[in-house]
């Protein structure tokens, strides 16, 4: 079974004129890297959002491992699926570094110790050490993108969709991100990656979908380091 | 007519308190009678008023039964067995909560037909200071952000993996508390940057600032805003 089905899907915001997603078909495997590209407008974030259910598709269908996206809670839904919204301003809330990274874990009731634990390790990891007694929204952009990016990859989802993660982020610190993200690929781990970037995404992925307009346009898997082949 | 926004103001809030201060259906019938009179005055299309009231029918739905429930004497028009769930006296207070409201939103309809713009200047020739004026029709569009912020947050916490509709309400307070801060400082944040956006653009460059318009209080504004605050004025103390 596919990790997630879209089948004959459509998007459209009431104050827009054209739709904004148009029959979108689309299988991913949980075991892959797959990149969505395309120009500004062209839909890859307003698919990333349907995708996990933060917006009902307007028509078709999502699954999730064979199970509707439209029937589960977005809990249910965010403990499978990690997600970084494109702007990080969005999704931090909490008073400090540390609370914001622990906040998943400590909900889904870990044992506190085995959370400070997890979150001394992210922060190290993604260089925020620094800035654990910090409020979140404080931070340079760049912080603020790894603060968001940390918090989400620490629960150990089996699958994340990262909108824009490299947004903010200089060429060092980018190299530890594809790090870090080739090492959770590796162990089983699957993603989709939305991005400009097409340097990033050429290193990473496996699986390269280009949109346009709010439609497929291309659609490419990775064969060997030469290419891609359709 | 074309009354100053002002007097437009002065009227929506003398046919409000009069709203909020009556309680019988025998004294708000009247008043929405002259409130639905004013509106067609002013060429408001009075099937838009329906418009604005279909957003609030369920509270009036759920206002009007607990009224009727919890309000008792008079006849029993309604009975459980023994229990007398609706009287004569309950449905008469559900009734002009009602009325209450719709006299109310009613009367805000005023505001519609004058612009935000003109609510400013009005305000700056009474003398008040330009940016408080700003600030509050500032606010008023910023309300819609907040609420868009707060689904945001809740959309987040979610995703991270808190059932929200699951935890219990101790929980649920406590973790409302420990992001109050956090929601509020943001969007103070965001206000501080739109704040120095805004001066960096001009604004508030020269210490006065001119009007292309100027909004005339003649006479008729003078005579309506008398005539509606004595008015008022008198119902309120003969009630
Ligand atoms: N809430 C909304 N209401 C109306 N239209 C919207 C809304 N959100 C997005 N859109 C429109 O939908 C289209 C797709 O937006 P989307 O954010 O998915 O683009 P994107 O591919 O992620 O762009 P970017 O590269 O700039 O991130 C755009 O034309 C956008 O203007
Ligand atoms: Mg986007």
């Amino acid at each position: 079974m596919h990790f997630l089905t879209l089948t004959q899907v459509n998007f459209h915001y009431p104050k827009l004129s054209r739709m904004a997603l148009e029959n979108i078909n689309l299988e991913i495997e949980q075991k892959s890297i797959t990149a969505i590209i395309g120009p500004n407008g062209s839909g890859k974030t307003t698919l990333g959002k349907v995708m996990i259910g933060i917006l009902q598709a307007t028509g078709g269908k999502v699954l999730l491992q064979g199970e509707p996206v439209s029937e589960m809670s977005l809990a249910q839904i965010g403990r499978r699926i990690g997600y970084v919204f494109q702007n990080p301003d969005l999704q931090l809330f909490c008073a400090t570094v540390a609370e914001e990274i622990g906040f998943g874990l400590v909900n889904q009731g870990w044992e506190p110790a085995r959370v400070k634990e997890k979150v001394d390790f992210c922060l190290e990891f993604f260089q925020l050490a620094e800035y654990r007694h910090v409020f979140p929204l404080l931070l340079s952009q760049g912080e603020k993108q790894r603060v968001a990016i940390a918090s989400v990859l620490v629960a150990e989802n089996e699958f994340v969709i990262l909108d824009e993660p490299t947004i903010g982020l200089d060429a060092y610190r980018k190299k530890i991100l594809a790090g870090y993200l080739r090492k959770i690929a590796s162990i089983g781990r699957g993603m989709v990656l939305i991005s400009h970037d097409m340097g990033f995404v050429e290193h990473l992925a496996d699986r390269v979908i280009q949109l346009e307009k709010g439609r497929i346009v291309g659609d490419s898997e990775r064969k060997g380091r030469n290419g891609y082949d359709t | 007519m074309t009354l100053d926004p002002r007097t437009k103001m002065v009227i929506v809030i003398c046919l409000s308190t009069l709203a909020l201060i009556y309680n019988s259906a025998g004294e708000l019938l009247p008043l929405l009678l002259v409130t639905l009179l004013l509106l067609l005055l002013f060429r408001i299309d009075i099937s838009s008023v329906w418009v604005y009231l279909k957003r609030f029918l369920q509270l009036m739905l759920v206002v009007f039964i607990i009224q009727c429930i919890f309000t008792r004497g008079g006849e029993v028009l309604l009975s459980l067995g023994s229990t007398a769930l609706v009287s004569s006296q309950g449905l008469l207070a559900g009734a002009s909560l009602v009325l209450r409201i719709i006299v109310i939103i009613s009367a805000a309809l005023i505001f519609t037909t004058f612009s935000s713009r003109d609510f400013i200047l009005g305000l700056v020739q009474w003398k008040i200071p330009y940016e408080l004026a700003f600030m509050v029709t500032i606010a008023m569009r910023f309300l819609p952000l907040f609420r868009d912020e707060f689904v945001n947050v809740v959309t987040a916490i979610q995703l991270r993996g808190v059932e929200l509709k699951q935890v219990s309400w101790g929980r649920k307070i406590d973790l409302f508390r420990s992001l109050l801060f956090p929601v509020v400082f943001g969007a103070l944040l965001k206000a501080q940057q739109l704040a120095v956006a805004m001066e960096s653009r001009g604004f508030r460059a020269y210490p006065r600032r001119t009007y292309l318009r100027r909004l005339d209080f003649i006479w008729i504004d003078y005579a309506v805003m008398l005539i509606f605050i004595t008015i008022t004025l008198m119902l309120i103390i003969s009630y």
